[in-house]
């Protein structure tokens, strides 16, 4: 059981991951990219193919998140912020990041082929015993990253004068810029980031996967469940946790049904969360996390 | 306008509005450096749309708008409320997830690398409305009508504007929080700030401004002076305000 558990929550990182990768953006823009497991996959790929051509790892994965962060301004630029100009109540966003994504999933299978590559393992060599179960040096590596990367974009939009006029934009985009705030590049900083987000899950689970142009339709689709499960519409942060109990589900699930039960007991479990819970486990207008009045403040 | 005052917001044949529909026509006004102006109407009259306009949040269709010496027509809503102009909008509109003080600082967001003036504009928030100090960590979703009102025409003043818009302050307030409003816009007024003030009710512009337009159906039907309107009584404007 603790086995499941820690596994479930070292894939649950990674799930945890893309979902604040999809919920940054939308937090920020009110706008879901569906491409945003494709950006994951444009990481792996770069990474494996640089470092197969001799560049050092760290070099190689630098330029794999770059490669994902400037294809997600593009995803934003071409397939979002045309429609909004046009429309900005339009939902043709929900088409166009969705063709952006079989783009650039074709894209790369032209490129590299359909088929996996080789990938880089980092610390898959070591193991390291915890209790009666064991979990990979790529494990804890997740781990530690996710939790990293989930505090500091915590950190990041409550204490910074960048992340309130994040939550600025979120909440008022026109009163936002009505103070001075150039909303259209909060958006693309925000793409830019989602996309970071996105290609750091791929260099973590990469050296599992190894590198196939199609990595991000599974990837991208958990990580949504992992977003809604938590509530990552509310606030990106919930979208980890999310990730976590998604993780951790989708792992008992493999072991205690089958093999095959991750490819659909996770949805089982979004539907019955969110009829439970509709904002997700974690949102903000959950009672359990909902802020409080002061006393003094009553009338 | 004073006869020493030279505008520091001038709008000519300004015309502006939403889809295919004009709301505001040819329409044309000046506020004064250290004036404050009103514009009175009755709802669906056009006077949030001359707002808007002025801070380019409504699409300008024809005319001009200038603020001191810049030409703001064609400039993008950020540009314009980075020292031109600033506004308390109608509802207040504040970041509510966030709290006062976080408010008023991103108010000076195009201030961001001048602390000392920042903390000098703080200050007089705070000296203009005292409560607001102590309820400055407080979010602001947890604030009266009032109490929130007072934070847009702080936020409002963080920018340090050329031109000063409030839309409708004194709407769905009590009558001590109106007369808090009221006040700080006379203070503002000693300050040497310039007004756009748009209202409905005429005791609160008449109070604090030197000048009144009147708008109906879009246009600028008259413009008068407060006396003007104490002379003739509030009968004179009633034509136009029903």
């Amino acid at each position: 059981m603790l086995q499941f558990l820690l596994s479930g929550i070292a894939i649950g990182s990674i799930y945890g991951l893309i979902g604040m990768a999809l919920a940054i953006s939308f937090y920020v823009t009110r706008i879901i990219n569906f491409a945003q497991g494709q950006l994951m996959m444009v990481t792996v790929m770069i990474t494996a193919e640089l470092v197969s051509s001799g560049y050092p790892v760290w070099l190689a994965a630098a330029a794999g998140l770059a490669a994902s962060c400037i294809i997600g301004v593009l995803s934003y630029l071409i397939a979002v912020r045309p429609i909004l100009l046009s429309n900005r109540f339009s939902f043709g966003w929900l088409v166009s990041t969705l063709g952006f994504a079989v783009i650039v999933e074709n894209a790369a299978a032209y490129v590299w082929g359909p088929t996996s590559q080789a990938f880089p393992p980092i610390l898959n060599n070591i193991s390291v015993p915890i209790g009666n179960a064991v979990l990979t040096g790529q494990q804890l590596l997740a781990i530690a990253t996710a939790a990293i990367l989930a505090a500091g974009f915590e950190i990041v939009r409550r204490y910074t004068l960048f992340g309130k006029l994040g939550m600025a934009t979120a909440a008022d985009p026109e009163m936002a810029s009505a103070i001075g705030a150039n909303t259209t590049v909060v958006a693309i900083v925000a793409f830019a980031v989602s996309a970071a987000f996105a290609g750091i899950a791929g260099l973590l689970i990469g050296p599992t996967t190894f590198a196939n142009p199609y990595l991000g339709d599974t990837f991208g689709t958990y990580g949504f469940i992992a977003m809604m499960i938590g509530g990552g519409t509310e606030r990106p942060i919930a979208a980890m946790f999310g990730g976590l109990v998604l993780g951790v589900c989708a792992e008992g699930a493999n072991g205690l049904i089958n093999s095959q039960a991750s490819d659909w007991f996770p949805f089982i479990v979004l539907v019955v969360i969110l009829i439970v819970s509709p904002k997700g486990l974690f949102s903000a207008s959950n009672p359990l996390f909902r802020p409080r009045r002061p006393a003094a403040a009553s009338r | 306008m004073n006869e020493q005052s030279s505008p520091v917001l001038e709008i000519s044949s300004l015309s502006a509005g939403y889809g295919r529909f004009d709301v505001v026509r040819d329409i044309g006004l000046s506020v004064g450096k250290g004036e404050a102006v009103a514009l009175l109407g009755p709802n669906g009259a056009g006077k949030t749309t001359v707002l808007r306009a002025i801070m380019g949040l409504v699409k300008q269709r024809r005319g001009l708008v200038r603020i001191g010496a810049t030409n703001v027509s064609d400039l993008p809503t950020h540009r314009i409320a980075r020292g031109l102009a600033a506004i308390a909008p109608e509802g207040r509109r504040l970041f509510l997830d966030q709290s006062v003080e976080d408010n008023l600082l991103l108010g000076a967001l195009h201030l961001r690398r001048d602390q000392a003036r920042v903390e000098r504009l703080l200050t007089s928030v705070y000296d203009l409305f005292p409560v607001l100090r102590n309820y400055r960590h407080r979010l602001s979703s947890f604030l009266s009508g009032g109490e929130q009102q007072m934070v847009a025409i702080g936020r409002m003043l963080m920018s340090d504007p050329e031109i000063m818009l409030l839309d409708e302050p004194s709407v769905a307030l009590s009558p001590v929080a109106v007369d808090i409003v009221v006040k700080a816009m006379l203070e503002l007024r000693k300050r040497g700030a310039s007004l756009l003030l748009v209202e409905q009710r005429i005791d609160v512009a008449t109070r604090v401004c030197d000048r009144l337009y009147v708008m109906t159906h879009g246009e600028i039907v008259e413009e008068m002076t407060p006396d003007t309107v104490r002379a003739g009584g509030m009968s004179i404007l009633s034509k136009y305000l029903g």
